[in-house]
């Protein structure tokens, strides 16, 4: 699939992800800590839902750039090179932010009760 | 041609972009503190209540409005036939995402005076 095809069903995600997102996590009114994203992402679906925000969100913002750096006539022969280093930051990102994600988990003493 | 509505789109669709890629990664350092405990990840959200930061966030809303709107506009005038309507919708997409900052804005800039005073 060529990539800005990808980069339009992205974005179309991200309209919804974001949305979403802004409308949970940052309008309530009052003040967001830990405890508070804790206890939405107890729901697994929640989980589930912000890991495909987090790859949608990552794959628009690297292909993005690529887009926008490769127009650089300089940048141009440098174009695979360039691919292979936003590929890799892409898995990082994926991998870093699952990680953040997963790692909202109440605390052991707490998951021990039940 | 840089005063077509065509060129200050495309502009303003790659700026608004790099900056949000740019804050996307901060998001994401700010939000990894969670992987160090609840304490490390509250202490690094408090950095943001800041008046600054918070007038800063009206920016990247405004940016991540414009960005999104326009965005949509040019997926409407890609997919459907509404060629003659392009400047139309980028003023309309300029002014949804403008009154939509406003009103998101709003609550930010009441916090921030309130932190003010």
């Amino acid at each position: 699939m060529r990539i800005f095809i990808i980069q339009r069903i992205s974005a179309i995600a991200l309209v919804v992800f974001l949305s979403l997102h802004m409308i949970v996590v940052h309008y309530p009114p009052g003040h967001l800590d830990f405890s508070r994203v804790l206890e939405r992402l107890a729901d697994p679906l929640w989980k589930a839902i912000d890991i495909a925000f987090l790859a949608a969100v990552l794959f628009h913002a690297l292909a993005g750039t690529y887009a926008v750096l490769t127009d650089i006539e300089r940048v141009t022969p440098l174009k695979r090179i360039l691919a292979g280093i936003l590929v890799v930051l892409g898995i990082i990102g994926v991998a870093y932010g699952t990680f953040t994600i997963l790692s909202f988990q109440p605390p052991a003493s707490l998951s021990a009760v039940h | 041609m840089y005063k077509s509505t065509g060129f200050i789109s495309f502009f303003l669709r790659r700026f608004t972009g790099l900056v949000l890629v740019l804050y996307l990664g901060v998001h994401m350092w700010v939000i990894g503190a969670a992987t160090k405990g609840a304490e490390t990840f509250n202490a690094r959200l408090e950095v943001f209540e800041s008046p600054v930061l918070k007038i800063l966030e009206i920016l990247l809303l405004a940016a991540v409005l414009y960005h999104g709107f326009d965005g949509i506009r040019l997926i409407i005038v890609h997919y459907f036939d509404v060629t003659d309507y392009r400047k139309s919708l980028f003023y309309a997409a300029f002014a949804t995402s403008a009154l939509l900052t406003i009103v998101g804005g709003i609550p930010l800039l009441l916090y921030a005076l309130e932190m003010l005073s």
